[in-house]
């Protein structure tokens, strides 16, 4: 290129720095040539394969059957496992939704929430049949389901250790309240232990009572007959006023 | 009775007392005279005979009545799980099953096979990993390749399909009753006591070091001083297959393919079951189509692939 305006000098630096990227440019490409020369193995000898190319089905087609008849093969209907993969979860949770509408079971085992019951807790559980059973949890059990995981109190009735597994979800159970937790956590996932008599804690029924006595709203104490008669009066009172 | 001659060629008198009559009338008596039978055929064949009680067909012809009207279905085990019903608080175990790619992929006709079948294949494999003689029976037949493939028997050929149906999980009804069929989880080398139940010997009393042990084949002399055959003994245990009759069908969702069925199954997770109308229950009161859909594309995707 030739340089030939000194009259319009700026004009002149233009074209050199045109000239000068150019020359940069082309020492690029000269420089990665170099390098291919110098790592043969890098260069690419075949182009490079289509996208989508498996390598294992072309080289087992073609291997075997060059120059036969190709065999077409019809393509298989929608797969139910795929769209489904999990239908015991879907039919697990179906069952859980009609069983405990408002989540407060699910929750109150939930191993997130930790508020949860654990072992060593008293619990209170109302049936639908029959009188409320109360206890100490030994062991909290999920089989293979979560609509199976049940609950294990120990009690005593009339001097005599009782156990009873209850299932949470079942609908025999109305409700599942703590009555008391456990000060410090069991170091235990079963409490086993407490089978034993000197680990035993006996009966849990004073426990229960209190707790029922506050939650009813009556008076702290040792007042045990006094409940019922006081909102007996009570209401008399309000006739009488009446 | 054939006509008999009038002069019976023994009843002649000798040659020399009678030259009147030719040697040759005799003897074309003779061959006119048809041979009598006198000797019966000793063997009882012929058509019109009863069927032996031991023949093929006599053994197809007493199946007969106790076979399925319906193909069945090959299903997936997924595992166990619960119901419960909330108005009775009954708890019921059942297993769920899923029907996965479920296709009629042949049948087996009585004239060329002797027995009527469909045969049912789940599943699905890539076409590379299959031989070509298994790819050119599928695409004879117009269907997809089958991971895994079984036969149902059924009655007659009114119970077959149309090649390339898929059967959904709506072949069977809520309430109806099916027999579970599957290879029972392979134990390996058992002692006698885990696959046969026996009780094994006492811990204590003197016993030493035969505490699981067989203990005695057989008698002695009394006996035969020999083993019988199909003595318990101890062995490969599991991994043939059981049958499970009469499982209530507790639920079907098509779109899913999902059969819950009340109760266990054999075999483990992920295993194939053969399910059909149980045998020994009334066969459910339903169309031979239902649960049972044309493919519709079967064809024209085989043609479109040509």
């Amino acid at each position: 290129m030739s340089l030939s305006a000194p009259t319009r000098p700026l004009a002149c630096i233009k074209q050199a720095i045109r000239q000068c990227r150019l020359e940069r440019q082309q020492s690029r490409r000269y420089a990665a040539a170099a390098t291919e020369a110098q790592y043969p193995s890098l260069q690419t000898r075949y182009p490079p394969p289509t996208p989508g190319f498996r390598p294992s089905q072309a080289i087992k087609q073609n291997r075997f059957e060059t120059g036969m008849k190709k065999i077409p093969v019809v393509p298989p209907p929608r797969s139910t496992t795929k769209a489904c993969p999990d239908p015991i979860a879907i039919l697990t949770n179906t069952q859980i939704s009609v069983l405990d509408p408002t989540g407060a079971r699910t929750r109150l085992f939930s191993p997130l929430n930790p508020e949860r019951v654990q072992a060593g807790d008293i619990l209170l559980v109302r049936l639908r049949t029959g009188d409320p059973v109360s206890g100490t949890v030994l062991n909290i059990r999920q089989r293979n389901q979560p609509i199976d995981t049940a609950v294990l109190l120990r009690n005593q009735l009339t001097r005599v250790g009782v156990e009873m597994w209850f299932k949470v979800y079942s609908p025999n159970v109305e409700g599942i309240e703590v009555v008391q937790r456990r000060e410090k956590r069991a170091r235990r996932a079963k409490l086993y232990y407490m089978r034993q008599a000197r680990h035993d804690v006996g009966s849990v029924e004073g426990v229960v009572k209190q707790y029922l006595r506050q939650r009813s709203g009556g008076p702290m104490g040792s007042r045990d007959a006094k409940g019922r008669d006081a909102n007996a009066g009570r209401k008399n009172k309000k006739k009488g006023k009446k | 009775m054939p006509p008999r001659p009038a002069i019976r060629p023994s009843i002649l008198p000798p040659h020399f007392l009678c030259p009147s009559v030719p040697r040759s009338f005799t003897r074309t008596l003779k061959t006119i005279q048809p041979t009598p039978r006198t000797r019966t055929d000793r063997f009882n064949h012929g058509p019109g005979l009863p069927i032996l009680g031991a023949s093929k067909t006599a053994a197809f012809l007493r199946k007969e009545a106790m076979l399925p009207l319906r193909t069945g279905a090959l299903a997936i085990k997924k595992g166990m799980t619960a119901i419960y019903d909330p108005t009775t608080a009954r708890r019921t175990a059942c297993t769920v099953l899923q029907l996965d790619r479920c296709q009629v992929t042949g049948h087996k006709r009585r004239d060329a096979h002797g027995y009527w079948a469909v045969q049912v294949g789940c599943g699905t494999k890539e076409a590379r990993n299959v031989t070509r003689a298994e790819r050119g029976n599928a695409a004879a037949q117009g269907v997809p390749l089958k991971r895994h493939v079984a036969e149902f028997r059924v009655r007659d050929a009114a119970g077959l399909p149309e090649l390339g149906s898929i059967v959904t999980a709506d072949l069977f009804q809520k309430g109806q009753y099916v027999d579970a069929r599957a290879d029972t989880r392979g134990m390996g080398f058992a002692g006698g006591m885990k696959r046969w139940g026996w009780s094994g010997q006492p811990a204590s009393h003197g016993n030493s070091l035969t505490h699981r042990a067989m203990g005695s084949s057989g008698a002695s002399q009394g006996s035969g001083s020999r083993v019988h055959p199909g003595k318990h003994m101890a062995g490969r245990m599991g991994g043939e297959q059981q049958t499970v009759q009469c499982l209530r069908v507790l639920k079907v969702d098509k779109e899913t393919g999902i059969v819950v069925v009340h109760g266990a199954v054999p075999g483990p997770k992920k295993g194939i079951v053969k399910l059909q109308d149980a045998i020994k229950k009334p066969w459910p009161e339903v169309d031979l189509s239902v649960g049972v859909s044309k493919m519709g594309s079967t064809a024209e995707a085989l043609e479109s692939t040509i």
